[in-house]
């Protein structure tokens, strides 16, 4: 049977010779804790897909050294867009953001078929990365969090991008709660078996 | 039974280990100075046991779904759609759970007790201590049904490879932060935590640990501590006290599941598995199995039984019951006015001074450990830990 075995074995098989000579206290909750500092991406591959004439839907992306965004048209074609056409559409994005007409803020966006362009970027990481000048705008409308999903081609293309990415979070407006079981009951000493 | 005696562990080398709550309240020590013995094929017959229990579990959980019979077993209302949704998406793996088993010794056969799938304990006495009353002991070489430490590194790494081989964790693994939460004041709670926090350190993991009071909860945002964000969070607090004691965390680790912001272990709908309520729909999808006992929510016609709360713990609000109806034994608690389970009475195996054993069969993907209790008729939070070995 699979788990019959000697300490010999289990000991050097895993890390558990080590805990029992240096003990749990030597090696969790310290400050010599080494924890593996990854080189986070700075930017993001996003592909976008045209849904119908003028509405657009994230079909994929990847965190990536440099922010590239692929378009797939309705006739097929695929092109990378430059970094000029990404900005004039940011820009007429945040005019919308401004006077109240973008999509992205409103609560009921009509996600039927997807967004448009300027706003689909604005909903990917890319655009989170390029628009970060305005991104501002959007952190702490609720309005915001909730189209960014819509944007999305298929749920798991959105558990995997939240996923691929360090979600470094600048101080938003929404509010988190804290303070749950403070005044907790402590257990019952010696041997607390839950449900046991 | 068999026992062999042993030199015990000092206190000072169970410290060290950040096992502090070696001694009882009366002073005496939690872990025994003896191993209960088995042979190879009881140990065998506590694996298969363990691994077709879950099977069965998984059934009679998709039962209850099915049939919405989260009421009947006692499932707090505010819990339901977690239950629900953590149901339906594998990315919600059961990290562990232990099976309390009477029999399986002494040529008695092995019966379920009950599943303790959501907060499990006795992970350290399991997992380290009675691997390091063997080493004290130069019994390096003797045999234990003891691989959960491992079993647990390998089921950390399912967490993300979503299958059995784990090969391909470090390919997959992108760095999402793992965080650790207890209540405070309880440092066996608490260092049961950092045991686990450990074990996933060395499955590879960056991890981190909070006391709950201190962990910040966002239904946008997801779940955070000192500013970062934690994709998964282990909490060993049982769920039925987050819906009962503090229901906005209920309604905002809701929130946080179906807007996909973090990953919570155990899975709500392993409290589907704790309730004892379960035992029962276990008992109609499998009659007469040999592994179950007689089973229901009302009292069992003339016969001994016990009758226990579907959330109780260490023993408390058990009664035992005699074939005439009479109490013989009861452990007072705090869980009288919880709906109760009848379970049909099983002598447990006993030694020489009368102390009755139970056996914990410890479950991570597959059953992977093995460790005993011993105390008086009903086990309480005055039971000692025993460890084993496997001698032919």
């Amino acid at each position: 049977m699979k788990y019959l075995k000697q300490f010999s074995t289990v000991a050097s098989a895993t890390g558990l010779g080590l805990l029992l000579s240096t003990g749990l206290t030597g090696c969790v909750g310290g400050g010599d804790q080494q924890t593996q500092e990854q080189q986070q991406p700075k930017g993001a591959f996003v592909i976008i897909e045209e849904t119908e004439p003028g509405k657009y839907k994230i079909k994929d992306e990847f965190p990536a050294d440099e922010t590239r965004i692929v378009l797939k048209q309705l006739d097929g074609t695929e092109r990378v867009m430059t970094q000029e056409e990404m900005n004039a559409l940011l820009i007429d994005e945040e005019a919308k953001i401004d006077n109240g007409t973008s999509n992205l803020t409103q609560p009921q966006m009509s996600s039927q078929g997807g967004m448009g362009l300027g706003e689909t970027i604005l909903a990917s990481a890319a655009g989170a990365i390029i628009g970060s000048w305005i991104g501002s705008k959007l952190f702490g409308n609720q309005n915001y969090q909730n189209n960014r999903k819509a944007g999305y081609k298929t749920p798991s293309t959105f558990t995997r991008s939240q996923n691929s990415f360090n979600k470094a979070k600048t101080s938003t407006t929404s509010s988190k709660k804290s303070g749950f079981f403070g005044s907790s009951k402590t257990g019952s000493g010696s041997s607390s078996f839950f449900g046991g | 039974m068999k026992l062999h005696k042993t030199v015990p562990l000092d206190t000072v080398n169970l410290e060290s280990l950040g096992f502090v709550w070696h001694t009882d309240s009366d002073k005496s020590s939690y872990i025994s100075d003896e191993l209960v013995v088995i042979n190879p094929i009881e140990a065998e017959a506590y694996y298969e046991a363990g691994n077709m229990l879950y099977e069965m579990f998984i059934e009679a959980a998709q039962y209850v779904i099915d049939n919405n019979l989260f009421h009947e077993i006692g499932i707090p209302f505010n819990l339901v759609e977690i239950i629900k949704e953590s149901w339906e998406n594998d990315v919600h793996w059961h990290l562990y759970g232990r099976f309390d088993l009477a029999g399986g010794i002494d040529g008695k056969p092995i019966k379920l007790l009950e599943f303790n799938a959501d907060t499990p304990t006795a992970l350290f006495e399991t997992a380290i201590i009675q691997w390091a009353i063997l080493k004290k002991n130069g019994l390096e070489e003797t045999s234990q049904f003891n691989g959960l430490y491992e079993a647990l590194v390998e089921n950390f790494q399912r967490l993300v490879t979503l299958e059995e081989s784990v090969e391909s964790f470090y390919e997959k693994y992108d760095g999402w932060k793992f965080l650790f939460t207890s209540v405070k004041g309880n440092a066996e709670e608490e260092n049961t935590v950092k045991l686990l926090q450990h074990i996933a350190n060395e499955a590879g993991y960056v991890t981190e640990f909070a006391y709950i009071d201190e962990v910040e909860f966002s239904e946008e945002e997801g779940i955070f501590f000192e500013g970062e964000n934690y994709e998964l969070w282990f909490k060993l607090i049982p769920w039925e006290d987050i819906a009962l004691e503090e229901s906005d965390l209920a309604m905002i680790l809701t929130d946080i599941i179906k807007n996909q912001k973090a990953i919570i272990f155990n899975p709500a709908y392993t409290l589907l598995f704790q309730s004892k309520g379960i035992l029962k729909v276990l008992w109609d999808l499998y009659p007469n199995h040999p592994l179950l006992l007689e089973s229901s929510f009302e009292p069992l016609e003339g016969q001994k039984q016990v009758s226990k709360p579907v959330f109780g713990r260490e023993g408390g609000g058990v009664t035992i019951i005699d074939e005439q109806g009479k109490e013989l034994e009861n452990i007072p608690s705090d869980y009288e006015n919880h709906k109760m389970l009848y379970q049909a009475y099983t002598e447990l195996p006993t030694d020489s001074q009368g102390f009755s054993y139970q056996a914990g069969v410890f479950y991570a993907y597959e059953a992977c450990g093995l460790g005993f209790r011993k105390g008086g008729k009903i086990l309480d939070n005055m039971a000692k830990f025993v460890g084993h070995i496997v001698a032919e």
